[in-house]
């Protein structure tokens, strides 16, 4: 046993002089950092801070007495993204133990940091989504089934979410229900851009290619905001609320984006393909929907998942617009004298949360690349 | 006996003449639709303007700007010279949002330069041989790029930055870099007075000398000019050196002397130096793992050291394959620079959002920044493009 354990220590750290250099720079460094990390946290700091302030930073100011309506949204979100997971991905043993590993220390830290009430609810939704996972999977069901199951989880979502209003809407939940609404308005925004772009009707492309070029060499958030100025001065009679301009902002920027994505994955479908279809007869329609687009899209899928951690990402730019996601409601904790001490714990637990859903997306992303590249030989 | 062809088919005249109107009228169609929308937004915004009693024009970018940013140099007027000096509440909108486009620029190109050599170290580092150097960097990386920028830009702001020492109790290190809550203060150069017309004039023979060392590579004897080069400047130094340190001295409420970076500037910096090299050392790792095999093999069976076949043999090979990338992820991060409006860095969006709410003018100045994005990303990809085709090019010939 050490003799394999030396063996691998010489040949992965200390196999040339300057491996072994570096590893002796390298290992001390680590040590402390790790030592100093894990100190902190397990000892010096106040952890009390996040579960007092864990209802603001999941929904900001949404009114106490409405939060059922929260829950409801958090099992649709679960729900959805297990039947996603079940379109895809296979739930094996080893997947679900490790899931299942996950919903119960998430219920219980919930269970500790709350009330053992909602760490209940936390652990339901979380298994609400496994299960979905896997009846989605067992059935396999039709996909175009599934997408529009997704666009109905979307509505319901709003619609359960919008009485108290929706400037009241934030923290964790503004940020991913903005995230899933963005990425559905863009792909089909973007999709049109990208036939656009490709189109044979010259005015067309070149709109198309201008729209497109613009956008992607602006800030999103100059986009965003500028969106947020404008709407009210061309409806003037009417009120928008800044959380639906804000979505028009992202969409509007991200389209462009996911333009670029389709207009590389139509670029891959081979023409044969295109001039056989006409051969037949198709109509452009039935040429582009039922034979270019599914080819198209399958080939970007992984892009257009990474594209939806770039929108949760850039959904931390809605401070501009005065609403108060994830970030910010962190930052409005901090604000409070009571707690301008607790800067590093909060900041801590902001970054975990981003990096936990960022890292499932990414592997999600990479883990579609595989599934989709096994299929296309 | 031949065969007649007593059938074909073609198009006939009069339905030709249709689609090709149809297809016209579908252009024209189109044309029509989109700039009547791009009309009817542009008058009804302005209409909108109007009830508010302001008017579509650009001439409020000569008025006085009456409010103060905390840094930014503009181009200003002093006799028949242009100078540059800080920008203060009298100078006009326009220089204004000058300064801001000056301290976006500040920042971007730093950071360009940083996150290169960082990004390249790093993704050099994730194919190392050794384990842990090779998993830290991927665990790095893949940390950075999956947490939005802006929280990590807040996280330098408050959580680092702010937390240092206060200047008066601020560490030296390396006998003159400052690290303090009020800024990050380096040694700078200074003219000492010491200085005669006779040293100036060594010091730009030196300067000259090198020029034309770096120049003129095909020439035998280029080490010479080297040589003389040191020795101009050797001899500068015996004159009296007509340039001098001025070290930073640590004062109750920041520094005296030196260079001086403002806290926001050095947050906003660090966080986008640091995100965008996890980029590039993405970008640089695909581009060595992209290199066929061959490459190393043969190198190693010519007997070169792993880290000569990375700076001789792949790095060079790499370069070439990386740059349509890099330009895209330099674009990227210069229009990142606009988030330094979360902790109140004076950019060139921070700066129109403070002038279009003074005067009121969104339009305009959307208009305005809206054109200096796209040429800033036009002038960066041009610069790569043309680097792209010159080190390109030489490989062709």
């Amino acid at each position: 046993m050490t003799t394999v354990a030396l063996r691998w220590v010489h040949r992965n750290l200390f196999a040339k002089p300057f491996d072994a250099a570096l590893s002796l720079v390298v290992i001390p460094l680590m040590a402390w950092a790790v030592y100093a990390f894990a100190y902190w946290v397990l000892v010096q700091a106040h952890w009390q801070v996040v579960g007092g302030s864990f209802k603001v930073l999941m929904t900001g100011i949404y009114p106490a007495d409405q939060l059922w309506r929260a829950w409801f949204s958090v099992a649709t979100i679960c729900a959805m993204f297990g039947a996603g997971l079940g379109l895809s991905v296979r739930p094996g043993r080893a997947a679900l133990t490790v899931v299942a590993l996950v919903v119960t220390l998430t219920g219980v830290m919930v269970a500790v940091a709350i009330d053992a009430h909602s760490g209940m609810l936390a652990a339901g939704s979380a298994a609400l989504g496994v299960a979905a996972w896997c009846g989605v999977h067992r059935s396999a069901l039709d996909q175009r089934l599934a997408l529009s199951g997704l666009l109905a989880g979307v509505v319901a979502i709003f619609v359960v979410l919008s009485p108290p209003g929706f400037d009241v809407w934030g923290g964790l939940l503004l940020s991913v229900v903005l995230t899933i609404a963005v990425s559905i308005l863009t792909l089909s925004f973007g999709i049109l851009l990208a036939l656009g772009r490709q189109s044979r009707i010259t005015s067309l492309r070149l709109i198309s290619t201008a729209y497109i070029e613009t956008m992607r060499s602006v800030p999103l958030i100059l986009v965003v905001y500028w969106i947020w100025i404008i709407v009210p001065l061309l409806a003037p009679d009417t009120s928008v609320p800044g959380l639906l301009r804000g979505m028009a902002g992202f969409a509007l920027f991200f389209a462009a984006y996911v333009a670029e994505y389709v207009r590389s994955g139509l670029q891959a479908v081979p023409k044969g393909q295109i001039e056989a279809a006409r051969s037949l007869a198709m109509s452009s329609w039935t040429l582009n929907v039922d034979i270019v687009l599914p080819q198209a899209l399958r080939v970007v899928v992984p892009s257009l998942v990474g594209q939806i951690l770039d929108i949760f990402n850039g959904a931390t730019l809605v401070f501009i617009i005065g609403l108060t996601d994830f970030l910010r409601a962190g930052q409005m904790i901090l604000a409070d004298p009571q707690n301008s001490g607790r800067t590093y714990e909060i900041y801590v637990f902001l970054f975990a949360v981003y990096l936990a859903i960022g890292g499932v997306i990414t592997y999600a992303s990479r883990r579609l690349e595989t599934h989709l590249a096994r299929g296309s030989r | 006996m031949t065969t007649q062809i007593v059938e074909y088919h073609s198009i006939p005249p009069a339905r030709r003449g249709l689609l090709i109107a149809s297809k016209w009228l579908l252009q024209a169609a189109i044309v029509i639709v989109v700039a009547g929308l791009a009309i009817w937004l542009g008058l009804a915004v302005r209409e909108a303007l109007a009830r508010k009693g302001i008017q579509f024009s650009f001439g409020y970018l000569g008025n006085v700007a009456n409010f103060s940013l905390s840094e930014g140099l503009v181009p200003s007027r002093e006799g028949n010279w242009l100078v540059l000096e800080l920008f203060s509440p009298t100078h006009t909108n326009l220089q204004a949002l000058l300064a801001g486009l000056w301290n976006s620029l500040k920042v971007a190109l730093s950071a360009i330069v940083l996150c290169t050599l960082f990004g390249t170290l790093v993704g050099v580092g994730r194919l190392s041989t050794n384990w842990l150097v090779r998993n830290l960097c991927f665990g790095l990386v893949e940390a950075i790029r999956n947490t939005p920028l802006l929280i990590q830009i807040v996280f330098w702001y408050f959580a680092v930055v702010l937390r240092f020492p206060p200047a008066n109790v601020a560490s030296n290190w390396f006998g003159g870099l400052l690290a303090s809550r009020s800024g990050v203060f380096f040694p700078g150069l200074a003219i000492s007075e010491r200085a005669g017309v006779a040293s100036w004039g060594l010091l730009a023979a030196a300067f000259a000398l090198v020029a034309a060392y770096v120049v003129l590579r095909g020439l035998r004897l280029r080490l010479i000019l080297l040589a003389a080069a040191i020795s101009a400047l050797i001899a500068a130094a015996f004159i009296g050196f007509p340039l001098g340190l001025d070290l930073p001295v640590a004062t109750r409420f920041g520094a005296r002397g030196g260079f001086a970076i403002s806290p926001e500037m050095t947050a906003l910096l660090l966080a986008i130096v640091v995100n965008s090299s996890a980029y590039v050392a993405e970008i640089v790792r695909g581009a060595i793992e992209s290199l066929p095999k061959g490459q190393w093999e043969a190198s190693a069976s010519l007997g070169l050291s792993r880290s000569h076949t990375l700076r001789d043999i792949i790095l060079p090979q790499v370069f070439r394959i990386v740059l349509p990338s890099l330009a895209n992820r330099y674009i990227s991060l210069t229009k990142d620079t606009s988030l330094g409006i979360a902790i109140g860095f004076p950019d060139l969006f921070n700066v129109y959002g403070t002038v279009s709410n003074q005067t009121g003018r969104n339009l305009e100045g959307v208009v305005i920044v809206m054109l200096t994005y796209l040429a800033l990303s036009w002038i960066i990809s041009g610069c790569v493009n043309g680097v792209n085709a010159r080190v390109n090019g030489r490989r062709m010939r």
